[in-house]
């Protein structure tokens, strides 16, 4: 997950300062330790492969055009999180997502399939009828999230998608961890509300 | 702690968010109280529910296609910055211009390409074309023993002495199709701009220039004979553009740069030559005219001189 630690990240500290310098390679280097859960990230809140590699090279020339102006008050995790984050939301804003296909996705190929086709289940595969419920289910999620604020989606999407700590979210959203405590809270409420009208 | 504080921060609880005294509370509380209880369960199955829709992973080829894209926009960000200093400090900067060697992230893009199971042989229009009439033949890359192209992350087990590490792995591959085709011409483009062998961006700007009609082609075209480290690259980008030097001002706005300011004489000879069917433009004549009377290089001096000779008086 991308919120945890890992023994083995590299120090960012040598790489960011060679960046600032005008060293390609330690940029490079630096942003190819996120780049896959950028991609990840935009893919998911998109749900469209184009728009996804739209934020994703924006963000990363975002990064490299303004790299000279980090300041190490944050971590460079959390610096490129929140330009990601800010050209989600404006994509959020942008785009209606489409309600009754929000749980609808277009792969690389360009061929639309639900979200739930992508998981790997034997035992539905097995069981038409469970295949069919999780289809359904997946396109009464879509709607459901389509039901939330930019905000308010992208804090959810952080939170339970990404597994991100609020005081994390905060920091990426330029907020505090309790503004985005009391979004989470909101999504939830939503979230259920909507679900349980589906029933 | 009352069942409205429980009920306002079960959220956070569910989700692993509440501080480790309160956590222990909020449970004393729960175990005491059904309606808390049921509070506490009905957002655990929410989250549940919502966990019921996957996160989309990015496959290899997709993380590869973005990651090859990014790298181009990375060069020509990284051009556009050297292009700004050298409009300031030309001669300084032009000692120390040079192709960013993108060789690490090229070839281990072609590896996650190749890993899709797509393998390319480059072939010339010249030589026949395909005989399919331009689509490109997918043939299985020879097995070669793959090389490390760069260590991702390393993990130990704390209970055990297993170490896991992900790597990615380099693995050549071959493309094959026809001139005209948008993956060869792409490929071609990427060459020309991100390969550290010389020999090679020089068939790739060759090859690119039979294309050149593409506007897309002869931008790429202009950078390189901005920017390319080797005079012979220069000088057959410049050779490729010269059709265009009548009818494309910004290919007239490249080659009076690289007039003024490159360093290779033999580049700066051509790129007059270049310019001698506009060298009745005004642009064209005041440079002349510049060189004619100031250029330390007498052979482009001389040259100047020549050309300015052909032209007719101004009234």
């Amino acid at each position: 997950m991308p919120g945890q630690q890992t023994a083995g990240r590299v120090d960012d500290t040598n790489l960011i300062r060679a960046a600032q310098q005008g060293n390609h390679r330690a940029f490079e280097e630096l942003i190819r330790q996120y780049d896959q859960a950028v991609l990840r990230l935009a893919l998911h809140l998109t749900g469209s492969p184009d728009d996804a590699q739209d934020i994703y090279q924006e963000a990363f020339l975002k990064a490299y055009k303004s790299v000279g102006n980090f300041r190490f008050e944050c971590s460079f995790y959390t610096w490129i999180y929140r330009i990601v984050t800010n050209l989600c939301l404006d994509h959020l804003r942008k785009r209606q997502v489409r309600k009754e296909e929000s749980a609808v996705v277009s792969d690389s190929e360009g061929d639309e399939f639900s979200l739930l086709d992508t998981v790997s289940d034997d035992r539905a595969a097995h069981n038409p009828e469970r295949d069919l419920m999780r289809k359904e289910l997946g396109r009464k999620i879509g709607k459901a999230l389509t039901r939330l604020t930019e905000r308010e989606r992208m804090v959810f999407e952080l939170k339970h998608y990404q597994g991100l700590k609020l005081r994390t979210i905060g920091e990426m959203l330029n907020t505090t961890e309790e503004t985005a405590k009391n979004t989470l809270f909101r999504a939830t409420q939503k979230l259920r509300t909507s679900l349980a009208e589906m029933r | 702690m009352n069942c409205e504080w429980v009920k306002d921060n079960a959220f956070l609880y569910a989700y692993d968010e509440l501080p480790d005294d309160q956590r222990f509370e909020f449970e004393q509380h729960v175990n005491r109280c059904p309606n808390c209880a049921e509070e506490v369960k009905a957002l655990k199955g929410l989250r549940e529910v919502m966990s019921a829709a996957p996160m989309l992973e990015p496959s290899p080829s997709f993380l590869a296609e973005s990651r090859m894209k990014l790298q181009e926009q990375l060069e020509i960000a990284q051009q556009e910055r050297g292009w700004k200093r050298w409009f300031f400090d030309p001669f300084a900067m032009l000692s120390s211009m040079k192709f960013s060697p993108a060789l690490a992230a090229a070839i281990l893009i072609f590896g996650f390409v190749g890993g899709a199971g797509v393998a390319y042989k480059m072939a010339s229009n010249r030589a026949g074309g395909h005989p399919d009439g331009g689509h490109v033949i997918f043939t299985p890359a020879p097995s070669t023993e793959a090389s490390i192209a760069g260590i991702r992350d390393i993990q130990k087990d704390p209970n055990t002495n297993k170490v896991s590490i992900k790597y990615d792995t380099l693995q050549p591959q071959t493309a094959e199709g026809d001139l005209n085709d948008a993956k060869i011409q792409q490929l071609l483009l990427y060459a020309a701009r991100n390969n550290t062998n010389t020999g090679v961006r020089l068939n790739a700007v060759s090859l690119s220039g039979e294309q050149a009609n593409d506007a897309k082609v002869r931008d790429a075209l202009k950078a390189s004979l901005r920017y390319d480290t080797n005079p012979g690259v220069r000088m057959k980008a410049l050779e490729a553009l010269t059709p265009y030097i009548k009818d494309d001002a910004t290919v007239r706005d490249v080659v009076l740069e690289v007039l003024l300011h490159d360093n290779n004489g033999g580049v700066r000879s051509l790129a007059l030559q270049t310019l001698q069917p506009v060298s009745a433009d005004s642009a064209v004549r005041m440079e002349l005219q510049y060189l004619a009377d100031k250029d330390k290089d007498q052979a482009i001096k001389r040259q100047a001189q020549a050309m300015l000779a052909t032209l007719p008086e101004i009234d």
